[in-house]
Order: C-alpha cells, then sequence, then structure tokens
C-alpha cells in the first residue's frame, strides 16, 4: 500500500473528529481532536485497521512566554493571536507503515485531564502512566495508577517534564 | 470446607527490583495460584535517569551525545534516530557514504545485540554453555566495533549531518573475517535451538503469542516477527542507508519463544549479508555536511529499527540553539504488554524466561541524570559532571 494511501485512508477515518480539517506533516497526517472524542476517533483508527499506536507524547505549552507577540518600540502591543493559558497537549501517534499519523488532544493547565483508551488499546495504559506521572494529565479511567517510572518517594503534583520543573529543592 | 477455600487463595510473588534472573533492576509482582501464574505487573523506572528533561538544556550537538546514553546495548540507533531527526527539521541532506556507514554500525550492533541476547536467553534456560559460547563469539564483534569507532559501547559514530569516520581497506578486511567466522558459529547455535531437548523443553510453545494478540498488544520488533507480524521500520519506512542497501523481513509463526530465537538467529544471517554489501558497494564522497547550530521551528517524528523493534523519536524545535522537546519511545516499552499478557497460565519458573524473551532493556524505557549521593546528598550538575569526564580521561 502506498503511503498517500494510507495517508487519505487515515484522513477519512479521522474526519468526522477533526476539528477543522486534517492536516498533512512531512511524516504524516495530524489531526486535532477534541478530548471527549478521543476514544471514538482511536477506535475509528482501530476498527479502520489503520496501523497501531506507537508512542504517546506529552509537550508542555506554558504562556505567556511562548505565545506573547514581542511589542516593537514606538508601535501599540500586538493582541495575542494563539492561546493565552498555560495548556498542556498529548498527541497520540499511530503509524503505519512510513506514515505517522497523530491526534492532538490539547488541554488548560487547571483542567489537565483526557480519556482513558485502554478499552480500545489495552496496551495503552504504559503510555498513558508515563504521560499522567510526567506531565500531570490525568487519564481517566486507566486501569492503573500507581506510580509506573518516578521513584516512590517522589513529591506529589511535581511533574519532571513540565518547562517550569528545574530540579527537585 | 474453610481449608478448600484456603487453598484456593492466590498469593502474589514479588521479583526484583534486584533479582538473580536479569542483571537490570525492575520489579515485577506475579500473582500465583499454586505453581500457575494468574496475572503479573511490572514497575520500571529503577534506572529513570531523566534524559528527556536533560537533554533540553543541552544544545543540539551535545543532546545527541546524551541520548547515545540512554543504552548501553544499542546507543548507536539511539543517536541514528536522533541525528535522522534533527537532519530533517534543519532540511540537511546527508552524503551516502555516512548513511551506508549509519547501516554498517547499525548491523554490527545488532549482530551484537543478538549475539548478547542469545547468550541471556540460554543461561535463563540452564543452559550456561550455550551462554558463553555466543558471549565469547561477539566479542569478535566488540573488536571490530572498537577498531572501527574506537569505543566497544558509546560507539558515538554519527554526527548531526554525517558520521564521524570512514572505513578503510584494514577495517573492512577485519569485518569481513570476523562475519566469515560468524557466519557457521549462527549456523550451529540454529541447529542447538532447534534440536537441543533440554532447551526445547523451556522454549516450544512456551508463551505463544498469536498474531493477532501481538498486533493488539502493540509488538514491536523481533517479538512482533516472531508471531508473523512482519512489522520491520527497516522495510516500512527505509531510513539511512536501508533504501540503498535493503534487508528482507524476517519472520516466523509459532509465536512461542523458540520462534523468537529463530527469528533473532535468522535476522544475523540477514544482518552479516547486508554487512557484506555495503562494504562491497560502499558509496564514495563526503562523511557529513554541516549543520547549523540553530535548527528552524518545527516538530518531526523520526523511527528506527533498534534490535529489539522500533525506536520513535519525537523532536521539537522552537527555532532555538537547544531542543523544545525531544520524546523516546523505546522498544521495550511497547513488548511489556506481551510478557504480562502471556504469563497468565504458565508456570512460576517459566517467567524468567518469558521476560528474557522479549529481550527487555530497562535501562531503555527507563531514562535520568543527577548523580545523588544518599547521605552527603551530593547533587552533581551536568557541568560538573562534563568536568569530571574531560578530567578523568586528560
Amino acid at each position: 500500500m502506498s503511503a498517500e494511501k494510507r495517508i487519505i485512508d487515515a484522513e477519512t477515518l479521522l474526519k468526522p473528529y477533526a476539528v477543522g480539517a486534517c492536516s498533512r506533516t512531512p511524516v504524516g497526517v495530524e489531526a486535532v481532536i477534541k478530548r471527549e472524542d478521543l476514544p471514538a476517533a482511536v477506535k475509528a483508527l482501530v476498527d479502520g485497521r489503520w496501523g497501531y499506536l506507537s508512542a504517546i507524547t506529552g509537550l508542555d505549552h506554558p504562556w505567556p512566554k511562548a505565545a506573547k507577540p514581542a511589542q516593537k518600540p514606538g508601535e501599540a502591543p500586538v493582541e495575542p493571536t494563539g492561546p493565552t493559558e498555560d495548556r498542556l497537549e498529548a498527541l497520540y501517534q499511530f503509524v503505519s507503515g512510513p506514515v505517522v499519523a497523530t491526534l492532538r488532544v490539547s488541554v488548560a493547565y487547571h483542567d489537565a485531564t483526557v480519556p482513558t483508551i485502554c478499552s480500545v488499546i489495552p496496551s495503552a495504559t504504559l503510555y498513558e502512566r508515563e504521560l499522567q506521572e510526567m506531565f500531570g494529565i490525568v487519564v481517566e479511567g486507566t486501569p492503573e495508577t500507581r506510580r509506573l517510572l518516578l521513584p516512590d518517594d517522589w513529591p506529589e503534583h511535581v511533574y519532571p517534564l513540565r518547562k517550569a520543573f528545574k530540579g527537585l529543592p | 470446607m474453610d481449608t478448600q477455600q484456603d487453598t484456593r487463595k492466590t498469593f502474589v510473588v514479588p521479583i526484583g527490583p534486584q533479582h538473580p534472573a536479569l542483571k537490570e533492576p525492575g520489579h515485577f509482582e506475579i500473582t500465583v495460584d499454586g505453581e500457575i501464574v494468574t496475572a503479573a505487573t511490572v514497575r520500571l523506572g529503577y534506572v529513570h535517569r531523566g534524559i528527556e528533561k536533560g537533554v533540553e538544556g543541552q544544545n543540539w550537538a551535545q543532546a545527541m551525545y546524551m541520548l547515545e546514553r540512554i543504552c548501553g546495548i544499542c546507543s548507536h540507533v539511539h543517536a541514528t534516530a536522533y541525528a535522522l531527526g534533527v537532519e530533517a527539521l534543519a532540511g540537511v541532506q546527508v552524503p551516502p557514504r555516512a548513511q551506508a556507514i549509519r547501516v554498517l554500525v547499525a548491523e554490527l550492533e545488532r549482530v551484537h545485540s543478538h549475539l548478547l541476547w542469545l547468550g541471556v536467553a540460554a543461561h535463563e534456560g540452564g543452559f550456561d554453555t550455550l551462554f558463553m559460547y555466543s558471549w565469547r563469539d561477539r566479542e569478535l564483534i566488540m573488536d571490530v566495533l572498537e577498531g572501527l569507532t574506537g569505543n566497544r559501547v558509546n560507539y558515538s559514530c554519527n554526527v548531526l549531518g554525517g558520521v564521524k569516520f570512514d572505513v578503510d581497506q584494514k577495517q573492512a578486511d577485519a569485518i569481513r573475517s570476523a562475519i566469515d567466522f560468524l557466519e557457521p558459529r549462527t549456523h550451529h547455535y540454529m541447529k542447538v535451538v532447534t534440536t537441543d531437548e533440554t532447551l526445547i523443553g523451556r522454549t516450544r510453545h512456551v508463551g505463544t503469542l498469536n498474531g493477532a494478540e501481538a498486533e493488539r498488544l502493540g509488538a514491536v520488533g523481533p517479538v512482533a516477527r516472531a508471531s508473523g507480524v512482519p512489522r520491520d521500520i527497516r522495510v516500512d519506512a527505509p531510513y539511512a542507508g536501508y533504501p540503498t542497501f535493503p534487508v528482507n523481513t524476517v519472520t516466523a509463526t509459532a509465536g512461542d519463544l523458540e520462534a523468537k530465537f529463530i527469528v533473532r538467529l535468522e535476522e544475523l544471517f540477514e544482518s552479516y549479508r547486508v554487512i557484506r554489501e555495503i562494504l562491497e558497494h560502499l558509496p564514495p564522497g563526503d562523511l557529513s555536511v554541516r549543520v547549523k547550530p540553530r535548527v528552524p521551528a518545527g516538530e518531526t517524528v523520526s523511527r528506527v529499527e533498534a534490535p529489539r523493534g522500533e525506536l520513535l523519536y519525537y523532536l521539537r524545535s522552537a527555532g532555538g540553539p537547544t531542543p523544545d522537546r525531544v520524546k523516546v519511545r523505546t522498544p521495550s516499552l511497547c513488548n511489556w504488554g506481551t510478557v504480562l499478557a502471556t504469563a497468565a497460565g504458565h508456570k512460576l519458573a517459566d517467567v524468567p524466561m518469558l521476560i528474557a524473551g522479549i529481550d527487555p532493556c530497562f535501562s531503555c524505557n527507563d531514562r535520568l541524570v543527577t548523580i545523588t549521593r544518599r547521605g552527603a546528598s551530593d547533587t552533581w550538575t551536568w557541568a560538573r559532571l562534563r568536568q569530571y569526564g574531560i578530567e578523568y580521561y586528560r
């Protein structure tokens, strides 16, 4: 099967759930998914026998440092165009042959939860636990919530892969 | 009636983190009913070094040397996956000779890794003679790698934009003669693992994972291929020099431990063939191109086939001199699910073999970088660690 066919298949499967259109990336295709649609979108890929879940990647987008537009001297301040709050993002990376299909789910710091996809892909639990420990994105309904990677005496609510984390005191 | 109920109670056997079965720390809780395993869980992180966080403070070139240290067995694939990702973001074309040398080292690394695994798996099966022979033979590859790169473990072959060294005639001859020795040895090992009664007793129909299960659990690499699932990134999405020097996917259908032996040994022959072919047809040209210290903003996914299966790197650049995010998903993490799922129904004594069957690499799925000495509470900074290294080798 050609890479192009795989991309088109992924676009067709993800279209009902994508916010806006699916966009092409150098390695495949990506779609922004609302978190409540995530299990259904994952199920669409799995039922459509489109590749397999290869990784769940967490990202931290703190605001305002990253999104604040630069103000040029003598000009009015530029209104920010991007998100104006601290956000976290989870990328669900599916692969099929050479193509990577990424589902992007974005959540705010103060409401950092995503639903589990373990009902569709049971083996995702290890990835979800990693996401939970490293970024503090609570994965609701994941079957196991004990520590997977961090030490037992690691403090609660300290998430080492967030940008604000600079080491334990 | 009470006694009968008591005898049916299950019992949890904690194994690890330090245990005699493997040389790396991991903690397993095996629920047993008598001798038979009913459930298994895993706790990782004992060698978590925080490398993903650590590289965010390094520049693009330094980060590669840290990432290379994620694994002591397959260090080269980590550096390769990272370098390919950075080169994609930077939009540079790596010369074909460099890409071929990357594949050459990757295949030598696969040979040493599979021979190492053969020894470990034989040892878990109580067959220490096979362990000693395979590790003796593996030394040949280690010597070749040392002769080629100067290092036995962290070969440090890659630079961003290419490789560091060339392969001369003398080195090519040394590699050929090592392969010429190893090929008949591998045929011998194949005969041993498929005919030796005691080893077959530990491997045949043990830990059987059918193709559908392997797919459902997201298995990768030799574990998936032993169950007939043809997942091999070298073939599915050829990278570096693999488009020029293609490999054939090796699969088996049985899905048991024996099939995992057969697949890995068959892959050795495939590696020998590719290594010879590269030495024969090494493209001429430069070894590297320049990559600017600032990498344009963007994100990419880079996938390579490590000896243990698909290794995925996600790289994100904010346009600065340091990576914004590097995510590493190693093959061992994918394959844990298959151990936990297949353990149920087996004897407790089979568990070490089942764990060894996926060729787990704890350092890979764990990843940290502070050295804390408890009591003295001495935390080393990266700069101090680096200075220590410089002084040590001065």
